[in-house]
């Protein structure tokens, strides 16, 4: 869960709350879902918080959150933005994996250390969150005084903004330009080989024939998603920012680029719009529209279990920095707010990401709001909050508003009948039956290493005998100790009596549990079984003091064994058996090797099983 | 009558006149005195003897004391010398006192402190005068007579006042002790006169005794049932079974079914179907297991087609898609389930049982696995405690009346449930309780309702809510465990399984 580090004086100023102190402060944060994790050395507070509100990766977003907590702020707030005096060409040149550009110019900032801080903070959690490490967006924050727009390509009509950018590929060994935290220029190929950022992001761009690039009339200033040229560092004295976003998701960096805007409204910019010009059409970023949902009534009472009137849940969508009007109505409007806007206006004129709004939703067609279901309320999104998805998602902003631990738990009045599986309930009756005869009941990893499986009980996979199958493997194990799912049980109760050799004998030690090969006639590639495995490791442990409990065994669920002699490269050739129940091979019996004794430290005998647990069953 | 022998001697060397201690009867029979004691109770039980007891004082001389009883106190040795050496008429210097009295050590100042407390002179610049007096018997000092009377058993007659002196010089010791003793009731002289014989005493019960009739007339030895036994330990069932059975009975009682499926599967049943994106960061190789093995072909066309379009496009008219990549293959991979939610989706989506009508209720108790460090609360594999309820409608408050009914059976109280988010479930909360034992407000789970691009793909057209918790943290919470690999794997303690209390 991402981790934002914050200083409390400048979220009290940001946030109106002058008057908290530090533990009023956490436990409002908590309310929010923030976590107060600790401090950092500068007395900053470390928040933890789940990635489902990324508009409060920064400060500014956490302040905003607690302003509508505490009723400073309700509704919909949407920054101004002044028209568009830049523009960014996207060139052919591109590369195809990554087509997307968007920016905005954010004017009139007073950058302190902290506030600088700040921004580069925000930058990294948006990077690492919702730009999946620069993947799928990855941020530029530039000096817009240090830029120089060329001028408009082929925009005859001449009234879009005169200055451009462009968004291009480059060749890897093409045009120069010196990196931040660097001297010298450099080609992006050798930014790569030479600069520490470069080599952590170059996987992103190596296999591109063309490394995106974005120039100005001066030259390249930017190598998304590595790093940035030195040129148009941004400092304390910048004033003026370009920002700009590139990826593989319009959506993401667009929402990327909304979080950031609002972030430097907060701190008094001005933003700007720019025009994003692709072969097939212009864009005005940044896109500050608002998304509207439909929610009923009757789903916010049924889903909280709570009767609310309508000007209650318009009251908490409010407080929760929504706006909503009952649908149909906007004359007869329940709610005190004077300025309630046209709905139908509004909803023209945002854009619909999915899907055609074919039919009437909900069944509310032919009826208007305020029929036997309750009201249908029209709710507006602001454009910061990427975590809604459906209206359930604002049932749980009114359900946060309202206090969800406010709410009395009650038993559902709901009746089902409860039982066990049958195969667990066969698995409990068989552990039962080797507890009776004195086992100790184990229970181990399912994942372990060939070297255990087979190495060290001089087996091999190929062997055609318990345990002698292929495994099924983790692709891209951490560790070496654990890379395989065990294909027999013995293994691991032989660990367990190498790891306990201190301990007092006799140790009698069993085990059911998960065994699986590799098999291609499973739907999953893989056959599971549960394996009965049992050791018996005392001085005078022999063939048959382990062939009379799995004996006890097969007579307690009725099933008939028969031992006939077989050979097994882990135990004592003449000495070893094939565990025959009701007329299936399941399993093996035997006393075991002495070189896989030795192998273990083991000083005395063990006699062993191993059988699978479906041989019990009717 | 019959008596076991030592009843018998015992009976015999009593009297009915005389008193006598315990311990001079054990003396004189020649038997243990704890085994004489043990026939006089018995004795008294049937009548024959009556046992009084008092406590008495027993003072004893400490290893100090019995060598100043031998060479004299040190004060008085010191007195001797100097009067031999004529300071009872002019000062004599110390140092050749110390020697004439062989004083050594911390003798010496034991010997000048008391010197001094008896007012047997002064002792000035190292020098040693005698008082003047007459009545000075060096042979009648009341402590070394004290320690004599003590050596001779005698101390009942002394002052206590002594004795606390020499009790606080450490040179004795007093001890309580119960002393009993006995004399012969009326029935005893009676039986006695009437003759009793000794009965006979066997060791073993053998079938021949039982069935000639001889134990009748038997005693049987005593054993010394205080002495410790061999160890031995039996099987036990393994702590976290017990732990995963005890919730399983609690599920079952309140109407869930147990649901059972792989531990390896597609991602499409371990994530896609929960609307995870593909991707969300847990889904990336290095928090899952994918598996060595081909692609997963038998999955539902239809429901692969409905989640796809949950993931690109939403469900609902109002509903938005995931703006992330959605990839067939991946959703065909296998890996080992980083939760059994994977057995929920595919019991929702009536693959494993058929199609459900609500309502249901289901849970599981099975292992899952993520790409974890090992260290002490941390495993590679653990055991997931997932369940749902399947409703026509089901509102939060019925998920926080399930929850804290389901606590409570573990002593877990005052829930709080604190908003989160998961992608799937909405509205989301992390549970939070009252540990039983600390009273600290500790994390106890992940719960929600389904969120509809997870049922509506599905075709659950109903309320669905879930919460999943580890089951080795409900094992530590109720157990105190710190080290959870001492319990789970081949790591494991044996002498800690063996000897780990029973939870019922």
């Amino acid at each position: 869960m991402p981790v934002v580090d914050v200083d409390p004086e400048e979220l009290r100023t940001l946030a109106g709350a002058e008057d908290k102190s530090d533990e009023e402060l956490k436990s409002d944060l908590f309310a929010l879902g923030l976590e107060f994790e600790g401090e950092t050395d500068d007395g900053e507070f470390e928040l933890e918080f789940a990635p489902d509100r990324l508009d409060r990766l920064s400060v500014e977003g956490i302040a905003r959150s607690l302003r509508y907590q505490y009723g400073h702020d309700r509704g919909v707030y949407i920054p101004d933005t002044n028209d568009a005096e830049w523009a960014i060409e996207v060139d052919e040149s591109v590369p195809d994996e990554r087509p997307y550009v968007t920016g905005a110019i954010v004017r009139g900032l007073d950058l302190d250390e902290r506030r600088l801080e700040s921004l580069i903070q925000l930058q990294e959690k948006l990077h690492a969150t919702m730009g999946r490490d620069r993947a799928k967006g990855a941020i530029g924050v530039h000096d817009l005084a240090m830029l120089k727009g060329g001028s408009p390509g082929n925009d005859t009509e001449n009234n879009g903004p005169q200055k451009t950018i462009t968004y291009r590929g480059v060749d890897p060994d093409g045009d120069r330009f010196v990196p931040l935290d660097d001297d010298a220029d450099r080609t992006p190929a050798e930014v790569l080989e030479t600069h520490p950022v470069g080599e952590t992001y170059g996987d992103l761009v190596t296999d591109l024939d063309r490394y995106p690039a974005i120039y100005d009339d001066i030259g390249l200033f930017s190598f998304p998603p590595v790093i940035n040229g030195k040129r148009t560092e941004v400092d304390e004295g910048s004033r003026d920012l370009l920002i700009e976003m590139t990826g593989t998701d319009q959506w993401t960096i667009d929402r990327m680029l909304t979080i950031v805007c609002y972030a430097l409204d907060a701190r008094g910019g001005q933003i700007e719009a720019v025009d994003v010009r692709y072969p097939d059409g212009t864009v005005r970023r940044p896109d500050l529209s608002t998304d509207t949902k439909r929610l009923e009534h009757e789903r916010i009472e049924t889903t909280l279990g709570v009767d609310l009137a309508g000007t209650e849940v318009i009251d908490l969508l409010e407080r929760a920095g929504l706006d909503a009007e009952p649908e149909g109505e906007p004359g007869r409007d329940e709610t005190s707010r004077a300025d309630a806007v046209d709905t139908d206006v509004e909803i023209e004129s945002v854009p619909k990401r999915t899907g055609s709004p074919d039919t009437a939703p909900g069944g509310s067609t032919d009826a208007p709001a305020g029929t036997d279901e309750g009201p249908v309320y029209e709710v507006e999104i602001p454009p910061y909050r990427v975590d809604v998805l459906h209206p359930m998602d604002l049932i749980d902003d009114v359900g946060r508003a309202h206090g969800f631990n406010d709410l009395e738990p009650r038993y559902p009045d709901v009746s089902t009948v409860g039982g066990r599986h049958e195969g667990s309930r066969l698995e409990d009756a068989a552990r039962d039956a080797l507890v009776g005869l004195g086992f100790e009941d184990l229970l181990n990893f399912h994942l372990t290493s060939e070297a255990e499986l087979f190495d060290r009980m001089s087996l091999s996979p190929d062997d055609d005998t318990l345990g002698g199958l292929e495994p099924p493997t983790i692709t891209e194990p951490y560790s070496e100790a654990y890379t395989v799912v065990r294909t027999w049980a013995l293994p691991s109760l032989l660990s367990v009596l190498e790891n306990n050799t201190h301990r007092a004998y006799p140790q009698d030690l069993a085990e059911i549990g998960l065994v699986a090969a590799v098999d291609e006639s499973e739907p999953t590639g893989v056959a599971e079984h549960r394996s009965v495995a049992g050791v018996l490791a005392r001085t005078d442990a022999s063939y048959e003091d382990a062939k009379a409990r799995v004996a006890a065994i097969a007579r307690a669920f009725g099933v008939e064994l028969e031992t006939p002699p077989t050979d097994h490269p882990s135990f004592v050739a003449g000495r070893t058996a094939e565990i025959v129940l009701d007329g299936e091979p399941v399993g093996v019996i035997g006393e075991l090797h002495p070189r896989v004794l030795v192998e273990r430290d083991l000083e005395l005998p063990v006699a062993a099983f191993e059988f699978r647990l479906e041989g019990l069953a009717d | 009558m019959r008596l076991p022998e030592t009843q018998l001697a015992l009976l015999e060397a009593a009297s009915a006149t005389e008193t006598k201690t315990v311990a001079q009867l054990a003396e004189e029979l020649g038997e243990d005195p704890a085994a004489v004691t043990r026939a006089a109770f018995e004795l008294a039980e049937e009548g024959l003897l009556a046992v009084e007891e008092h406590v008495a004082e027993t003072v004893t001389l400490t290893e100090e004391g019995r060598r100043y009883r031998e060479g004299g106190l040190p004060e008085l040795r010191l007195r001797t010398a100097a009067a031999e050496a004529g300071a009872d008429g002019s000062a004599v210097e110390m140092g050749q006192l110390i020697g004439d009295a062989e004083l050594d050590g911390p003798e010496v100042d034991i010997a000048l402190s008391n010197f001094a407390r008896k007012g047997y002179g002064e002792i000035d610049g190292g020098a040693v005068t005698l008082a003047d007096d007459p009545t000075y018997d060096p042979d009648a000092d009341p402590e070394a007579e004290a320690l004599e009377a003590v050596a001779n058993d005698e101390a009942g007659y002394l002052d206590s006042g002594v004795l606390d002196r020499l009790e606080s010089r450490g040179l004795l010791e007093r001890t309580e002790t119960t002393v009993r003793s006995v004399t012969l009731t009326d029935e005893g002289v009676t039986a006695l006169m009437e003759g009793v014989e000794a009965a006979e005493t066997v060791g073993a019960i053998t079938p021949e005794l039982l069935t000639s009739g001889e134990w009748t007339d038997v005693e049987f030895a005593e054993y010394n049932v205080e002495a410790d036994a061999e160890t031995t330990y039996g099987g036990k069932e393994h702590i976290l079974r017990r732990t995963a059975n005890r919730v399983k009975d609690v599920l079952v009682g309140m109407g869930f079914r147990e649901m059972e499926g792989p531990h390896a599967d597609a991602d499409f049943w371990i994530n896609d179907c929960l609307f995870m994106p593909q991707d969300h960061p847990a889904r990336t190789h290095w928090d899952r297991f994918a598996m060595d093995v081909p692609p997963m072909e038998d999955l539902p066309e239809d429901l692969v087609e409905r989640v796809e379009d949950a993931h690109r496009n939403g469900v609902g008219p109002d509903g938005d898609g995931y703006h992330s990549p959605w990839d067939e293959g991946f959703a065909r991979a296998v890996a080992l389930r980083g939760h059994t939610t994977s057995l929920s989706m595919r019991y929702l989506s009536g693959h494993a049982v058929g199609d459900l009508e609500p309502p249901q209720r289901y849970f599981s108790v099975q292992k899952v696995y993520r790409n974890d460090t090992l260290d002490p609360t941390h495993l590679l594999e653990f055991f997931q405690i997932e369940g749902w309820v399947m409703a026509e409608e089901l509102s939060v408050r019925d998920l926080m009346g399930t929850f804290t009914e389901f606590y409570e059976q573990f002593g877990i109280t005052d829930l709080e449930f604190k908003p989160h988010y998961n992608p799937y479930t909405e509205p989301s909360f992390e549970l939070f309780g009252k540990h039983p034992e600390t009273g600290e407000l500790i994390e106890i789970g992940n719960s929600g309702i389904f969120r509809e691009e997870v049922l509506s793909p599905l075709g659950v057209e109903c309320d669905v809510m879930a919460w999943g918790l580890a089951l080795e943290r409900l094992l530590m919470l109720m157990y105190g465990f710190e080290d959870i690999r001492d319990v789970h794997g081949t790591l494991c303690d044996l002498d800690l399984l063996r000897n780990v209390e029973v939870v019922y």
